[in-house]
């Protein structure tokens, strides 16, 4: 074959498409997964815009007219705001904290088990290692996008008073990925499916929207529950939402130890999905 | 031995009102609904039962330290976890019911084609009908047993009344689970699936299951008023004080109808389907 029709035939060189994919094959790879979610792209929308509208209307603004009654100014458990204010940043870390388990759950085992995807570009240039930054970069745009969404429907709410408020996206992105990336990392070390993905949705989630002082600050629990809230990232993301969103005044080891806490846990979590990936794909 | 003619081969009722609809065998869908729970998803089944309890925990103990008390319905003062008890109690029952009508039976009819080997037997639709929402039923009556001894245990069961939540609850049970297959039958993929996520999630936010009714503005409490886990919710509540009123009647009608027009609904669906 000549050089010329090599050329016809191949947009580059094999050692080009190699170097190629080894300096971008985890954007190659992000773009992959973000538009496979084009298949639920209306579920991706009506949730992302639904359940904002839905919680914040519920919460904050019907459960809100009996506790405020009650407990609102009176002894000021919510630092001297509302309880929509109060509610509403938790429940945008707690969406982005959802989204991210479920991105990192099914989609995980669908491209090891079920639909293999990730098998495909194993056999290019492209490690491991790349797949699961890829799938963790994807997560984090479909995350920002969500963040962004719910934060700007409560700005209709009237939800996010204070000037730096909009952090709220960052944090919950943060939050999700720091329970989001340990996750993905035990997602791909499942061989057989056993319900793990229901115990983990019943157990380890639905408890942790529950028990983070997400409706009420955690130390309105008794103290035997509150260990619950301390090694939950959603209780740290919690709270640093509602600096950010009305300035609830925390000291600042505590800020340190919320930043580092999350920060640890998503640091972990990707170095331990890289080698389980790179363990699950050399089998 | 002579030939058989066609009229061997005929398929005859057998006298029986319904004969084609109905074998008189929902017993047999029952028995596989029972060896399935025993060999593979018990559970989940059991796990099902540990979301309405989390929810009392989380919302009766924490939420409720901050309410305090909130007017029962019988308008005397109530403590707000026994407030919420009896709608989280009709929420589980509906959840439990809608899993089982829907995304159950959904797996079982596009990838195990259960049903197309069931009506190859001599069982017709309303058998399949019947069975599946007597394991949803037997289900909601689980959780219904477990949950309201979490209540005793927590001490916010007050009168004898509160017994009654049981079979209560399995008549709401009822309610969901009878329409939930009928209206499974017209998904066709996950997305669509994803639809009853829609409606359940803005039902269980908005029917009164943690603050009363009144916080809304009039026209949205007709709208909540006509969602069927609203009447549940109430029936469940009143039901749970022993304080029953002339609104107690219509709730329990509400359930009534919903029951015989979900059955109905749900056969003709499966006729349709199957029986083309």
């Amino acid at each position: 074959m000549t050089d010329a029709a090599r050329t016809r035939l191949a947009a580059h060189a094999p050692e080009v498409s190699a170097a190629k994919a080894r300096r971008w094959g985890s954007f190659y790879f992000a773009e992959h997964v973000l538009r496979s979610m084009r298949a639920y792209l209306v579920t991706i929308v009506v949730t992302s815009v639904g359940n904002p509208l839905l919680y914040l209307f519920s919460m904050g603004v019907g459960l809100a007219s009996i506790v405020d009654r009650s407990a609102g100014g009176a002894h000021g458990v919510f630092g001297g705001v509302g309880y929509l204010a109060f509610a509403a940043p938790a429940l945008l870390v707690s969406s982005a904290v959802m989204t991210s388990a479920n991105e990192m759950m099914f989609p995980v085992m669908d491209g090891f088990k079920w639909r293999r995807f990730y098998y495909g570009p194993h056999v290019t240039p492209l490690v491991p290692g790349q797949l699961a930054a890829g799938h963790i970069m994807a997560v984090g745009v479909r995350l920002t996008l969500q963040c962004l969404v719910f934060f700007l429907i409560m700005l209709a709410f009237g939800a996010a008073p204070g000037p730096w408020a909009w952090l709220l996206v960052p944090i919950g992105v943060f939050a999700g990925m720091a329970f989001g990336a340990p996750l993905m990392a035990y997602s791909a070390h499942i061989e057989s499916e056993n319900f793990q993905f229901s115990m983990i949705q019943r157990f380890i989630v639905m408890p942790l929207f529950l028990f983070s002082g997400t409706f009420y600050p955690l130390a309105t629990m008794p103290v035997g529950m509150q260990w619950i809230g301390w090694i939950s990232p959603l209780w740290h993301g919690n709270e640093l939402g509602r600096m950010a969103s009305y300035g609830l005044s925390e000291p600042g080891w505590l800020v340190a130890v919320h930043v580092l806490y999350l920060g640890a846990l998503g640091a972990v979590g990707i170095w331990w999905a890289r080698r389980n990936y790179a363990k699950r794909m050399g089998k | 031995m002579s030939a058989l003619t066609d009229e061997d081969y005929a398929i005859t009722e057998g006298g029986r009102p319904l004969g084609a609809l109905y074998a008189g065998n929902a017993r047999a869908v029952i028995e596989r609904g029972f060896r399935v729970i025993k060999s593979q998803n018990w559970i989940i089944l059991v796990s099902g039962f540990f979301e309405p309890v989390f929810y009392l925990l989380s919302m009766g103990i924490g939420l409720g330290s901050l309410v305090g008390t909130v007017t029962g319905p019988g308008g005397a003062p109530i403590s707000y976890a026994a407030y919420i008890a009896p709608a989280l109690l009709a929420v589980s029952a509906m959840n439990g019911a809608i899993y089982d009508s829907t995304w159950n039976v959904f797996f079982k009819m596009h990838f195990g084609k259960l049903y197309q080997g069931m009506l190859y037997t001599s069982l017709g639709p309303l058998d399949i009908a019947m069975g599946e929402i007597f394991m949803a039923l037997f289900r909601g009556f689980l959780y219904a047993l477990g949950f309201t001894g979490v209540m005793g245990v927590m001490g916010l069961i007050t009168t004898p009344w509160a017994l009654l939540l049981v079979p209560a609850s399995v008549m709401v049970a009822f309610g969901f689970a009878s329409f939930g297959m009928a209206v499974t039958s017209y998904m066709k993929t996950f997305q669509q699936m994803d639809m009853i996520t829609f409606v359940m999630l803005p039902m269980f936010l908005f029917s009164a299951t943690f603050y009363p009714l009144s916080v809304y503005p009039v026209p949205v409490q007709w709208i909540v008023q006509a969602f069927p886990l609203w009447h549940g919710v109430e029936l469940m509540r009143q039901i749970s004080i022993g304080a029953f009123s002339s609104a107690t009647g219509v709730h329990l009608l509400y359930y009534a109808v919903m029951i015989l027009v979900g059955v109905a609904f749900t056969t003709g669906r499966l006729r349709s389907l199957f029986l083309r």
